[in-house]
């Protein structure tokens, strides 16, 4: 129960974590294909 | 409504959170700025956002003040399935409406609002019930974010409410009001790591200095049996269940998400909404556990008001640097969505009603900036007299999302089904609100004859619901089916019981009514059936028509084909 009740609360945190990683993954990777092409990233 | 319970920060340093969050996030735009702005990017970018900026900017966007104080009221009302049922259904609003936008973009390449396809595929009267649905939608939304500023300030603060208010909505305009949309984009991508980063520290450190979770796990004996049930019907009826609902709506009657449908990269729209699905549901379900660690310690929430739960609780267990970070996570996810609306706000007036009702067609540029400029100083300054009304947050949403309900299928139907006629839209659109109104505010009785009748229009309303979102994903066949499915479940469990329940009955009630009047109105319709394909040629770019020449000519013009934008 103790432990169902902590990955309950923690897989939060954890899986915002992850979305962070890929969102900043992609923007580095946005980046770099919109200086490729000579236009602005927005 | 300082409060002495709560840590206090002086005068000085809240001033200096302010202005390290407004003026770095000012600084940023610097960077993109251009002496000239063109329309069409301070609307809608250049059609070509990618998935990074894009997934970021649409969960920022998403995740307002609210979802992290309704999410920890829910979970402290409804225990352990109350953050779900908040921030799971929120979450969905962002993954079911892409398979329809993949289809607007189709129809659409070019354009900047939903509003625009509308016109194309109507013309005005139905154009503008959207845009009045969508400005109706921003405003409230604006007035809210700017309340939880206000409100949050005078918490932690010697400084007033109204203080509060006046620093966020005059931050968010200047950082806001050169660039558009592009400013809004790129301060979401850094508003959103900021943000997450703080929820990433501030849900584990909340609880394990609560005492971790043999503690929360002691705790669950102060849980009533419905609290500590992960399948509460009370949970799934009050909370979950009108959140399902609003699940469309929510997402079709906002200009915040279109405008990103037609700046993200067309072959992007599927991973930028999951990720800002995921994104979404991860940070608000965490931050709405703090609710349940609230309920099971048996905390009271301060002069009873459910908004002082998380800050109580971080107030309570962690040091001052922790509550400075929880100040910025605030303003982080208010400031990313009140810039959006105030984006959304501008692109509404530019492209819905100056440049669709005002100009016919003959719309200029630099005053459609100028104008989209003006209406971004107009919200703001309503934004912050309105939020000195301090309404419910919880009720507002649920009120707004069945108002937008009854647009959800003659929107819908209007891209996919060419007998729809605008007669047809607006009228069920009247019809169903009406039919909402009797019922949510009790206006007709809802017993006998008249509680199944509204019970019958609900049960077509929830089989339209399941039907549209299969239909997203699986296709017309299944759509169908799946409506006619939930339709029968809805008539055999549902009848004798919704009328208990009116906001949801009402919300359903708003649903299935456009959709009876909508059908019926557009098959006994004689109208000529509509060419989809003609709205790509009367959608179009405004600057691009302008460098072309078209404007002196006599043709519209939003009928000139946009030159390719790579989208």
């Amino acid at each position: 129960m103790t432990l169902l009740f902590a990955t309950y609360v923690l897989v939060w945190p954890v899986l915002t974590l992850a979305v962070l990683i890929v969102i900043c993954r992609a923007v580095a990777r946005d980046r770099r294909i919109a200086r490729e092409e000579k236009r602005e990233l927005v | 409504m300082n409060n002495e319970s709560l840590y206090q920060f002086s005068t000085l340093t809240v001033v200096l959170l302010l202005l390290a969050f407004y003026g770095g996030t000012y600084l940023m735009t610097l960077g993109i700025r251009k002496k000239n702005e063109d329309a069409d990017a301070f609307m809608v970018s250049n059609h070509r956002v990618g998935f990074g900026m894009g997934a970021a900017s649409m969960t920022a966007t998403w995740i307002w003040a609210a979802s992290f104080y309704a999410a920890a009221t829910s979970g402290y009302t409804y225990g352990v399935s109350g953050p779900i049922h908040y921030g799971l259904w929120g979450a969905l609003m962002i993954l079911f409406i892409y398979p329809f936008g993949r289809r607007f973009r189709k129809l659409a390449p070019n354009a900047h609002t939903l509003g625009e396809l509308i016109h194309a595929r109507h013309g005005s009267s139905s154009q503008l019930i959207l845009a009045l649905s969508n400005l109706l939608g921003s405003v409230i939304s604006l007035m809210v974010n700017f309340t939880a500023a206000g409100a949050l300030v005078s918490v932690l603060s010697p400084l007033s409410f109204q203080a509060g208010v006046i620093m966020a909505g005059v931050g968010v305009l200047f950082y806001t009001l050169w660039s558009g949309f592009r400013a809004s984009v790129l301060t979401d991508f850094a508003q959103l790591v900021a943000l997450m980063a703080i929820a990433i520290v501030i849900i584990p450190a909340v609880f394990f200095a609560m005492g971790g979770p043999t503690e929360l796990v002691a705790g669950l004996d102060n849980l009533t049996p419905e609290q500590a049930n992960f399948f509460s019907t009370d949970a799934i009826l009050n909370q979950g269940a009108p959140f399902f609902v609003a699940v469309l709506a929510y997402a079709i009657g906002n200009q915040t998400i279109s405008q990103r449908l037609f700046a993200v990269n067309e072959d992007h729209i599927k991973p930028t909404f999951l990720t800002a699905t995921l994104g979404y549901g991860a940070i608000v379900i965490g931050l709405g556990m703090i609710g349940l660690m609230a309920l099971t310690l048996g905390v009271e929430p301060l002069n009873g008001d459910m908004n002082n739960l998380i800050p109580q609780m971080v107030s309570e267990y962690l040091p001052p640097f922790f509550i400075a970070l929880f100040f910025i996570l605030v303003i982080g996810s208010l400031s990313s969505t009140a810039d959006s609306d105030l984006s959304a706000l501008s692109a509404i007036i530019m492209a819905d009603v100056y440049g669709k009702n005002i100009a016919r067609g003959k719309p200029d540029p630099k005053r459609m900036l100028f104008i989209g400029r003006l209406t971004m100083i107009i919200a703001t300054v309503l934004g912050i007299v309105f939020a000195s009304f301090s309404l419910d947050i919880l009720v507002m949403l649920v009120f707004v999302g069945a108002l937008w309900g009854a647009i959800v299928f003659p929107v819908i139907a209007s891209c996919f089904w060419n007998r729809v006629t605008n007669t047809a839209f607006t009228t069920s659109v009247i019809v169903a609100m009406v039919m909402f109104c009797l019922a949510r505010f009790e206006l007709v009785p809802l017993t006998g004859m008249s509680g199944l009748f509204f019970e019958l229009l609900a049960s077509i309303g929830g089989g339209v619901i399941i039907g549209l979102m299969v239909f997203g994903f699986l296709g017309r066949i299944l759509g169908i089916l799946a409506g006619i499915a939930a339709m029968i479940a809805m008539l055999i469990f549902a009848t004798d019981f919704l009328r208990d329940y009116t906001v949801l009955l009402a919300s359903l009630t708003a649903y299935g009514t456009s959709t009876l009047v909508c059908v019926v109105m557009s098959l006994t319709s004689r109208q000529e059936r509509f060419d989809f394909d003609t709205i790509t040629a009367r959608v179009g770019n405004y600057d691009e028509a302008l460098d072309s020449g078209d404007r002196d000519t006599t043709t519209p013009i939003q009928t000139q084909p946009a030159a390719s934008t790579g989208a």
